[in-house]
This record gives C-alpha cells, structure tokens and sequence, in this order.
C-alpha cells in the first residue's frame, strides 16, 4: 500500500516548480502505449511503415503524451486531486532512444466552491526540443475530506 | 569627422533608371533564380531599355543567382563588370557604389542591381541559422564565441546595443515601438506591402510577444520571399531615357575598427553605429549637401531600435536624442524627415534593404503611394552593425 | 497551389464546417481491465484508479476509475477501423479526407484543449460527436503550407451527460514532393549544442576552457590584452602573444533575455549576458543561477567553467552577492 500524500494549498505558492520527471522513450513503451490508447496508426509501432511516411522511427502518439502529463500532475498533487483542464501544443516527436523531461511551475492559485484551483504550466522536452508545453489547471485535494 | 572626403569622381556620373520587384510573400512558389529574372527583366522594361544594353551587373555575396545565368535569359550580350558585396544586409548600398565607380571610370555604362530570396519559405535567417562547421569558414569562427551559449538570432544580437542604448540614453521600448508604429503606418497605405491596411497602435507594440529583450515582435522585421533589381546607367544616357533618373549623388561603403560581424560588441561604445559615423560626412561631402537638405529617408530597418542612432549619425538629430526627433512625429507621415514611406522591412518586406531603395527611386520620380512633396535627395542606407553603405540619390 | 484552387478547396469544405455527427459509441463499458493496461502502460500508481481500499476509504467512486485523460480512449476504432455497435457510418473527418484529395495529404495534431468535467467508474458507457468548427486561412508553417481545423469533441455518458469535452486542432498540410532518389529519413538524434570550431588562432582558448582555465590573449610586445582571440595585437601588430588566466570576476555591460524562437537544447527564457572582465576585455556568456528580471547592467558575476556537454566546456557567469 503506497502511502497517501495529498498536496495542500498551504504548501504552494506561486512560482513554485514541479518536480521534474524523465521518460526514457523506447520502442517498447511506444508500442504499448499506443495499444493501450487503442490506437492502431502504423507510425505507432511499425517502424518501416514511419519510415516510408518520412520519419526516421515509430513515435509516440498523442494520447500517450496526454497519458503522461495526466500522471505527471496528479504524481505530483496526490490522489485527491482532480484534473479539471489540460491544454497543450505539441511539438519535437518522442522517438525510441531520447529522453523526455517533464518540468512544470505553478502559475496561478484560485479557489472555487471552497475548493483550490492550482494553475499549473509544464512542458516535456527531449532532445530535439519541446515535445509538449501546456497549461492545466489541477483541484487540490479537499483538506477535510483526505484521509 | 575630419577626415578627407573620399574623391568625388564618382559624384553624379551614373542615376537609377530602372526598378523592378516580384510581389513580396511568406511563399514565393518559384526559385530565387525566377525571382531574380523577374525582378530584372521589370527593371529593364521599367528602364526602357533590353538585356543587351547591359554590359556590368553587381549584387549580395548572399544571393544565390549567377551573373552568367541571369545575362543569358534576359538576352544579354557580354559583362565587362560584376561584382558582389558581403555582409548581408550591409551589402544594399556597395552594388551602387561598385556601378557609379565602374561607370565613372568608363568600365561600363549600364549595370543591373540585383538581390532575389526565398527567405521566408527557404533558409530563415531568423530561426538561429547554422553555417558550415569547417575551420575554413570565418563565419563559424566568429560565431563560436556565441552559439555555444545559444546566442544565434540576430534579434539577440541587436538586443545587446539596443538594451545599452535605453542605458545610456533614458530611450525606452516605446520609443522603439513609435519607429515600428510610423513604419506600419506607411505600409497600410501601400498595396505592395505585406501589411497592407494593418496598422498597429504603440499598445500593441507594447504588447507583442518578447522576443529577446528588450526587443518585441513589432520591434522585428519581417521574413519574406521576393526579389528587387535595378539599372544604373551613365547620367548622360539616362538623359534619353524615359524615367527622371534618380543620380547617385554620394555613395559610399564603410567598414570601422571596432565593426564585427553581427557582433560588435567590443567597441568603447557599442549604443551607436560607428559605421555611419564614420561615412556620413563623407557622403554628405561628395553630394555637397547637408542634412538640411535631405527630404526623405529610407533607413535600414531589420530592428525598429537600430533606426534611432541613424538619425544621428547623419545629422537629423543630436547624439541620443532621436528618441525625442521620433516621439516628435517627425519620421512619420508629414513629418520634416519621412522615414521609409513604402513601409520598410517591418512593413513592407525584408528584401535585404533593397525594397527601400526602390522607394527612394520612386520618392525621386514622384511616383510613391505615400509621396513626400518636392523630393530632390533621399538618403539610402544599408544594414547596421555588419559592414555597411550608405548613399544619396538626387533628382535628375 | 494557385489562390483559386484554394479557393475552390475552401468552397468546397466550408458548408461542412459546424457539421455535428455522431454518435460514435465505444466498443465495452468502462472496464478495470482496460483502466489496468492504460495504468501499466502509463506506469501510472495513482490509487485512485485501482486501488479498491484506497477509494472506499476516500471517496464515493463505487468502482474502478478510470485516469480523466482516457478520454478518448473510450470510443476509438476498434484494430479493424470499426467504430462501436450503433455508431454513425458518417466520416467525422470528411473535411480532411477532401483536403488529402486535394493535395493536403499531410495531417498532424498541434494542440489539444480538453476540460473534464466528472471522471468514469466502472459501468459507465461512452459516446462521442464531433463538429469541425474551424478551418484557417491557407498558412505556411515549417512542415509547409496547409490548413489549421479545430475539431470540437463532445463526450457523453450513457445519461447523454458530457463527462469531458476538448478542442483538438490539426495542421491539414501539403506534402513537399521528394528528390528523386533522396534517402530515409536517418535516425533521429539529440539536438545538442552547436560545437565551437577551431582553427590555429583560437585553439589555445578552448584548450584552455577544457583545462578549467578562462585564458585571454596578451600581446607580449605591449602587454594589450585582446579578446576574442586573433593573431596580430590591433595597438602594435605584433604577431607574438602569450595569455593570462582570467580571474572570471566582472559585471555585465549588455544583456538580453532570449525568448522566442526557442532553439533546442537551450532552457527558456535564456539569458545573455556581455560581461566586462575585471582584466579589461569583453567576453559574452550566459548568466545563470538567476531569474530573467534580476540582471541588470553592471551586476557583479563571476566564472564557473561548466562541461555543457561531452568535450565542451563553456566559461558560465552567475551573479555575485555583495
């Protein structure tokens, strides 16, 4: 049993930054991601056909990409929280072989219905680039309600 | 400056009698050699003459077109004389210097002017351009004491004199944002330019993304695919021509101690640009004319801050107050010195400077969408902070 | 392509712009076995999602729940391009199948605006619409000239409640033709900082970066000091010199903030500093350890010579606390 660590409002300020995280891409992920995301596009997991369409190797679908920046933000704000926005652009692919390094800092506090709105920027950036750089905007935990 | 004026035997001997331009796009859809062609078979026609009327043709180390090419399709004869500049943008005024000096010297008598880019949908210089990596190439020498560090736009290059010049002068990003305002105010006039009937306000400016500080969006010129050309010919055959020729009064190239590469920034100063310090007397002395005397300007825009230390160097104004000259209006429509009425290359096109000297072609013949009232000199300058020209043209 | 065959192109897709179709229903429920292999996939540990005593004890989910940005997951096609039971036959994506026809036969997905508005458990069932909204202008971007189409995407629950909603914009582009004979794309590589070049004038400088040592040039006939490195002294021409090791003490005389366009492998916003070495020459570097909006002209730094990456060494400056 993992032990229960919710974020608390009080422990945020604006300007504070996420823990960054690194994603070692491989081919392995790519492809299982990608089923698991039901997507079945040849350039998730049959690297002649990416070839054939002009890229170098298999990449990693968007749906994974949103995977991941949805784990990123509650890894980091703890099980009580709730997503309430992602947005995103998306950029350099994520090929088998580089590293994807997700960092985020916090924007902005709000409160709504009593509860704590974190704003939240963040970005995945491997070696050619930014893969992804967004905006979400995250619930925190409910202080009387965690356990 | 004290120093001799250069031998005015290039004074008034040669005059612009012909322009030529493509329409100016983000996608030009042709190569540049086209362009290029284009650009120069208008400018001939423009001219009233044929391609076996000319006989030198000089242009950009840059440009990627061959004289050879360009003289066998537009039917040409023979070349007694060609010649490139280097430098980029600091190349706009040699070609006319290089053309007044080989037809006053009697070299040749009719010379094209041309520079063709795909900047915008080809090789972008803004996007931090890599050069070749052999030990060969003085380009990459210099630069690598600067792309290490990922100091590789040009924008962060200026931003460096632009940040000492609000320093040592009290200027502010606003006074950078009116030169881009009068600018944009000019283009939205002109239906060539690329922001035709989009102006902008200083809010705006002021609001624009920041791109290396302090330099905005709107404080940069634009990436654009076009071509220009012009025919220099003697002042006397120009005389049988149909154009009111548009004669190279003073012309001049300039190169200082302290200039650099994009990167001057080991002067004592570094806020102003020695090279027009250096070459404005000179310029002014082989017109025999004065900044009294110029009507219209078009000044080498790449970065709206790098319009100001302009102003003074040539005498418009006192050393750090072209903040004040610009805040005044007078740059702007129906200003005392109308700067770039065609939009410059923040309004109209980066065509390496030379979309500017076509409007001061047109300035001289009276021709100009946003036309300045009795124009007899414009002063013409190339790219700041390279090696550099600059040039007075006057009514014919 | 030709402003009117544009044209045409746009007159064409236009009337099916605000076309909503749907529905396109998902093949199962909501499932613990799918939430699992998304999970593993994800390497996702949230015990929100699986954790039965986790969630029994803190919240009121009755089942499995399933990660907010599934999503879509939910009613993709099947691995034989079939849509759920029930669904429409209408092609959601009509616009860009005509676009393809026309040359555009480039697509890739640029931004993704989603809002959840309550996540799944167990049992739920799984719908969607989908309306183009949007269509841009004829634009020229890196991969080259095409069309921004923003998809509005509506999911909704076995109540016709939409549990999340999101706008996903595409890029509809123009594939550039290939040179004849042109090779595979190679493999992909890091993007890392443009290596300095040396030749004979400057060799000794980086050397001496790789040996822990900012050195700058000293002409040995009048002692100038000169930077960047050249061969010959600019106050007496002679051509011999030797160096001196900065101390790596000065203050910034320029700066800028560097923040668009972001070049890889660069952090931004970066910031640019030209310093005044305490020796009496310039050097320009990147100032670290500081925020944007602390450097100022004449802030005191000093050196640290950093190893940026294999076989590099860069003299770095940071600020000084008086």
């Amino acid at each position: 049993m993992t032990t229960i660590h919710n974020l608390q409002a009080s422990q945020i300020q604006t300007g504070d930054k996420l823990p960054e995280f690194a994603l070692p891409i491989t081919a392995r992920l790519v492809v299982s991601a990608a089923i698991a995301t039901q997507d079945f596009q040849d350039v998730h997991h049959d690297k002649a056909a990416a070839q054939e369409k002009g890229t170098p190797d298999i990449f990693m679908n968007i749906l994974t990409t949103n995977g991941f920046v949805g784990r990123y933000l509650t890894d980091w704000a703890g099980p009580g929280s709730r997503i309430k926005k992602i947005r995103f652009n998306l950029g350099a692919p994520n090929y088998p072989g580089d590293t994807m390094i997700m960092s985020g800092e916090v924007k902005e506090l709000s409160e709504e219905n009593g509860l704590t709105l974190v704003h939240v920027e963040f970005r995945g950036k491997n070696g050619m680039g930014n893969h992804v750089s967004g905006s979400a905007i995250v619930q925190l935990a409910d202080k009387g309600a965690s356990k | 400056m004290s120093a001799p004026h250069s031998s005015a035997t290039l004074s008034r001997k040669a005059a612009i009698v012909g322009i030529g331009a493509t329409e100016f796009s983000k996608d030009s859809g042709r190569t540049e050699m086209q362009l290029a062609l284009e650009a120069v078979k208008a400018a001939l026609d423009d001219a009233g003459l044929k391609g076996s009327d000319i006989d030198g043709m000089s242009s950009f180390s840059m440009d990627h077109n061959w004289e050879n090419e360009i003289l066998r399709q537009v039917g040409g004869k023979e070349l007694k004389f060609f010649s490139r500049t280097e430098f980029g943008g600091g190349a706009a005024c040699g070609p006319f210097v290089h053309a007044a000096t080989a037809i006053a010297s009697g070299l040749c008598n009719t010379v094209v002017i041309y520079r063709a880019l795909n900047e915008r949908s080809g090789l972008r210089f803004g996007a931090g351009q890599l050069f070749n990596t052999s030990p060969l190439d003085p380009n990459i020498i210099n630069f690598s004491h600067y792309f290490p560090y990922g100091f590789m736009t040009p924008a962060a290059w200026i931003a460096f004199s632009a940040r000492r010049y609000m320093h040592e002068f009290g200027a502010t990003s606003e006074d950078f944002g009116r030169v881009a305002v009068a600018m944009r105010d000019f283009a939205a006039t002109n239906p060539n330019a690329f922001f035709y009937q989009k102006p902008i306000t200083l809010e705006q400016h002021q609001t624009s993304r920041m791109i290396a500080d302090p330099l905005r969006l709107l404080d940069c010129c634009q990436e654009s695919d076009g071509a220009v050309a012009f025919v220099v010919t003697s002042v006397e055959r120009a005389k049988h021509l149909a154009n009111i020729p548009a004669v190279i009064a003073g012309a001049r190239q300039s190169i200082a101690s302290t200039t650099r590469m994009m990167t001057p920034f080991y002067g004592e100063s570094i806020s102003g640009i020695p090279e027009f310090d250096a070459c404005a007397d000179d310029v002014y002395g082989m017109a025999g004319l004065s900044p009294a005397d110029i009507d219209m300007a078009c000044l080498y825009d790449h970065f709206s801050p790098w319009v100001l230390p302009q102003l003074e160097a040539f005498g418009f104004c006192k050393r750090g107050e072209a903040k004040d000259f610009v805040k005044d209006g007078h740059i702007g429509r129906g200003g005392k010195l109308p700067v770039n009425t065609h939009g410059g290359q923040l309004g109209e096109a980066y065509i390496h400077g030379m979309n500017g000297i076509a409007e001061a072609v047109r300035q001289i013949r009276g021709t100009s969408v946003n036309q300045v009232a009795n124009v007899n000199h414009v002063l013409i300058t190339a790219g700041a902070g390279v090696p550099t020209g600059a040039a007075i043209l006057a009514k014919g | 392509m030709s402003d009117p065959a544009v044209a045409a192109l746009l007159e064409l897709v236009t009337p099916l712009v605000n076309r909503r179709v749907g529905p396109y229903n998902g093949w199962n429920p909501v499932t613990r076995t799918q939430i699992w292999q998304w999970c593993m996939a994800m390497g996702d540990e949230n015990p929100l999602y699986l954790d039965d005593d986790y969630r029994a004890a803190n919240t009121d989910f009755t089942g499995a729940v399933a990660p907010p940005t599934m999503m879509q997951m939910w009613t993709m096609r099947a691995v034989n391009g079939d849509h759920g039971p029930g669904s429409t036959r209408q092609n959601p994506y009509e616009i860009l199948a005509i676009m393809e026809q026309h040359g555009f036969a480039g697509v890739m997905a640029v931004s993704y605006d989603q809002t959840f508005h309550r996540y799944l458990q167990e049992g739920d069932q799984v719908h969607h619409y989908s309306t183009i909204i949007k269509i841009s202008d004829l634009k020229t971007t890196g991969v080259g000239k095409g069309f921004f189409v923003t998809e509005k995407a509506e999911y909704m629950d076995q109540n016709n409640e939409v549990f999340a909603e999101a706008l996903i914009t595409y890029f509809q582009y123009q594939t550039p033709p290939k040179q004849p004979g042109a090779k595979k794309a190679a493999a992909p590589g890091k993007i890392n900082r443009v290596h300095p070049v040396e030749n004979q004038d400057t060799a000794h400088f980086w050397q001496g970066l790789r040996d822990g040592k900012l050195l700058i040039q000293r002409c040995t006939s009048c002692n100038t000091l000169r930077h960047p490195p050249q061969p010959m002294c600019e106050k007496c021409q002679s051509l011999q010199w030797d160096c001196i090791e900065s101390t790596g003490q000065g203050s910034v005389y320029t700066f800028t903030v560097m923040h668009y366009p972001e070049i890889p492998p660069f952090d931004y916003p970066n910031t640019i500093v030209l310093v005044d070495l305490q020796e009496g020459v310039r050097i320009v570097s990147q100032l670290i350890d500081t925020k944007p909006g602390d450097v100022h002209i004449g802030m005191p730094v000093a050196m640290q010579i950093k190893e940026v990456q294999d076989g590099m060494s860069l003299p770095l400056f940071r600020p000084v606390q008086k």
